[in-house]
């Protein structure tokens, strides 16, 4: 049968929780046995005369033995518990036959194996009048006189005792935890340990630590030592300094604060911080000075390594200054978002902008009102992608002139691959430019005026032949051929936008459909077709090719297939693999009857541009249904100018 | 009647070679001229029908104004004849159209007389290759 319940209040006013939370708070409950408390009951089983004696504490469900002598368990439930009803008593509880007590007949530690008879309890009940349990005798068989006054008494005081060894045990525990608390502490914070200096005496005493710390025997140290004897294991260089500090604090100022090294054979070099306070007599003389030490070695070497990445910073940032300062190029550098926050010293000189006026995005003011809106595109596209950012624009000078630059910039990144800065320059092109397009108009004016050459030498080729009739028909082939060459180099020179030729492309098939145009049937149709693989001719090989298909069409014209209306020539022109073929087919011409019997100077011109020339080889069939031409050239042989050009850009000197 | 043809030419050899061939073919070569003023001054004193003009002449590239005002203003009949045909890659308004140089004879008379065909009003037949024709 229960007793209490938790929340229960008993008549002396406590609550049951406020009861089992005391108990519980002296951390006694199911402890090791403890000598005190051993003989406290030997001692009361002695006076009382009983086999049992137990010092019992009633928690929430069990009741537990402390000490016990004559008894094996060391705990039973609540409900058959004596000393419940025990330790709610004023005074102790005697049962002189518990078969006979109402409250205890049916026990089961009555009736069962045990067969308790006869129980004396004395209640524990601490200082804040909370009963704990009780300490009780137990006899097997019933004494019907009870206790003497002398057992009465003794158990009255053992009880007493009890709760003593409680307190003191629980008063015991909290101060090493305590302690435990602190000094784990102070090990987290780097404490070094303490020190009193009694002045008058010139003796220091100091803890375990401070002692070691200071390279001294821990025993003198507590006993005592003279202050030269802590401060001989300062760092020499400290020495002086911290002497005085010392003298100032004892002078007057009475705060001692103090940062120094001490040197200790067997331990690391350490930096310590010392703080102190002086306590004065009522003469005014100091008296004693009592401090505490901690470890400041981390914390000063970190200072340390900040102090050098701080320098190796600036001074890494000063010679960047320099070095961009000292570059002929203007430089700048934005953040990743392209804000730009530096400009070195050229781009103020050049730009005469007022320092800081361009940053952010005040740069594109500076720039051609027509080139900004293509500079923003360019230099978004490079800041969202991270591609180089490449452009050509004009920026404006101090005196306003508007001056074609090159802006370039690289971003760099960090170790994660962000952005992290863009670096970029600007170099002034502007003579360069004006260079090039100068060298593009002379480039041009040469081509028209050997164009106007080749006009003049066939008019005057034409004029000759005038005067030398005989010799017209040798004048008419000598145009055409120059016809040929001014044609072919229509196609090769270089061009401003509006001299070049209306078919646009300046190609190899562009050029032979200008050539064979003159060759059209009646409703404009070409009876020369082209068809295959088109190429690029540059200059070099130009009169090659003129030259080559003025003879073939040439001859066509006279003797084969153009020199019949319905005859037609097929040209079919095709790359396989570094080879360039070029394969001439005519057809409904007149039959052949076989290859001349001399070559004529025409075909020996053409053997000699492509096999000299164009390095390559020609071959002609003359088939009975028209003469086919082979001309077989190296890729290269038509532009040799661009694939000497690859050539270098591949294998830059 | 023959046709009376201006050549509006800056190199000398190159007019000439061109009034031998247009005389070989029977047409009248009233003047030739190398720059802009001297042809406009002479389209005024005489009947011109047909001119050829070079787009460079010595005063510049006059050429294509001086086709535009010629054909507009006097009535005469252009044709341009240039190694730049590009310059007039769109056409110049009331002109037939632009002959790419080097020539030959044949492409020259084909030319001119598809050009004199036209002027007359007569059944527009098809014009030499080499000849470029504005719309």
């Amino acid at each position: 049968m229960t007793l209490s319940n938790i929340n229960d209040k008993h008549p002396a006013g406590w609550a049951e929780r406020d009861r089992v939370a005391a108990l519980r708070a002296y951390g006694v409950l199911h402890s090791a046995p403890e000598a005190e408390f051993d003989d406290i009951v030997s001692l009361a089983a002695r006076i009382c005369e009983a086999p049992t004696a137990l010092i019992s504490l009633v928690d929430s469900d069990i009741q537990w033995f402390k000490a016990r002598v004559g008894l094996d368990a060391c705990e039973t439930g609540r409900d058959v518990s004596f000393c419940d009803h025990a330790m709610r008593e004023t005074e102790i509880m005697v049962v002189p036959d518990a078969t006979l007590d109402p409250r205890f007949a049916d026990n089961p530690l009555v009736t069962g194996d045990l067969g308790i008879r006869f129980y004396a309890g004395a209640p524990l009940v601490n200082a804040e009048g909370l009963p704990l349990g009780a300490l009780c005798i137990i006899d097997y068989r019933p004494r019907p006189d009870g206790l003497t006054d002398l057992q009465t008494q003794t158990l009255t005081v053992l009880a007493r005792q009890v709760i003593s060894q409680l307190e003191l045990r629980r008063a015991l525990v909290l101060r090493q935890e305590s302690q435990d608390t602190a000094r784990r502490a102070l090990l987290a914070s780097e404490y070094v340990g303490a020190w009193d200096w009694d002045i008058v005496n010139d003796r220091v005493v100091a803890d375990e630590r401070f002692a070691r710390m200071y390279g001294l025997d821990p025993e003198t140290a507590v006993r005592g030592a003279p202050v030269g004897e802590f401060m001989g294991a300062m760092h020499p260089e400290d020495f002086e300094r911290v002497n005085e500090e010392i003298q100032r604090a004892l002078n007057g100022d009475g705060v001692f604060v103090s940062e120094y090294r001490l040197v200790v054979p067997g331990e690391p070099e350490r930096w310590v911080l010392a703080r102190g306070q002086v306590y004065y007599g009522p003469d005014g003389a100091p008296e004693h000075f009592p401090g505490i030490a901690v470890d400041i070695t981390e914390r000063k070497r970190m200072d340390a390594s900040l102090a050098e990445v701080a320098t190796a910073l600036s001074e890494s940032e000063a010679k960047f200054r320099a070095i961009a300062d000292s570059m002929p190029q203007m430089v700048w550098s934005t953040l990743p978002d392209g804000f730009h926050d530096y400009y070195n010293a050229r781009w103020y000189e050049f730009t005469g902008v007022a320092a800081g006026s361009t940053d952010g995005e005040g740069w594109a003011q500076i720039f051609h009102p027509e080139d900004q809106p293509r500079a923003w595109e360019v230099w978004k596209h490079s800041l969202a992608t991270g591609e180089l950012y490449e452009i050509e624009y004009r920026l404006r000078r101090f005196d306003g002139v508007y001056r074609w630059t090159l802006g370039r910039a690289a971003p760099i990144r960090n170790e994660a691959g962000e952005i992290i800065r863009w670096f970029g320059t600007c170099t002034d092109i502007d003579d360069l430019k004006r260079v090039e397009q100068n060298k593009e108009l002379l480039s041009q004016e040469l081509s028209h005026r050997i164009k106007n050459i080749f006009a003049v030498v066939s008019a005057l080729i034409a004029l000759s032949a005038r005067e030398y009739p005989e010799a017209r028909a040798f004048a008419s082939a000598v145009r055409n051929r120059i016809g040929a060459l001014a044609r072919a180099h229509e196609f090769v020179r270089p061009h401003s936008d509006v001299s070049r030729p209306t078919v646009g492309s300046m190609t190899l098939h562009a050029f032979l459909e200008a050539l064979f145009r003159p060759y059209a049937d009646d409703s404009g149709a070409p009876r020369v077709v082209v068809d295959g693989d088109d190429a690029l001719f540059d200059d070099q090989a130009a009169t090659s090719v003129a030259l080559l298909f003025h003879e073939l069409a040439t001859n066509a014209a006279k003797y084969g297939a153009l020199s019949e209306a319905q005859g037609r020539v097929g040209l079919n022109t095709k790359l396989s693999g570094e080879r360039f073929v070029l394969t001439w087919t005519e057809q409904g011409g007149p039959i052949v009857a076989g290859p001349p019997s001399h070559a004529g100077f025409g075909s020996s011109l053409a053997t000699v541009s492509v096999e000299g020339q164009l390095a390559g080889k020609l071959e002609r069939f003359w088939e009975p249904g028209g003469l086919i031409v082979v001309a077989d050239l190296p890729a290269t042989a038509l532009s040799r100018r661009r694939a000497a050009e690859k050539s270098a850009n591949r294998h830059p000197a | 009647m023959t046709a009376r043809i201006l050549i509006i030419e800056d190199e000398a050899l190159v007019a000439m070679e061109l009034r031998f061939v247009l005389e070989d073919l029977g047409y009248d070569v009233v003047a030739t001229a190398g720059d802009a003023r001297t042809a406009r001054n002479l389209v005024r004193e005489m009947e011109v029908d047909l001119a050829l003009v070079d787009i460079h002449l010595s005063d510049g590239p006059t050429g294509i104004d001086l086709g535009r005002d010629l054909a507009k203003d006097e009535g005469v009949t252009v044709l341009y004849m240039t190694a730049n045909p590009g310059m007039v890659r769109d056409g110049v308004a009331g002109t037939i159209g632009v002959l790419s140089k080097p020539t030959d004879e044949r492409a020259v008379q084909q030319a001119v007389d598809y050009a004199l065909r036209r002027r007359e009003g007569e059944p527009v037949q098809l014009a030499p290759p080499e000849l470029q024709l504005f719309a």
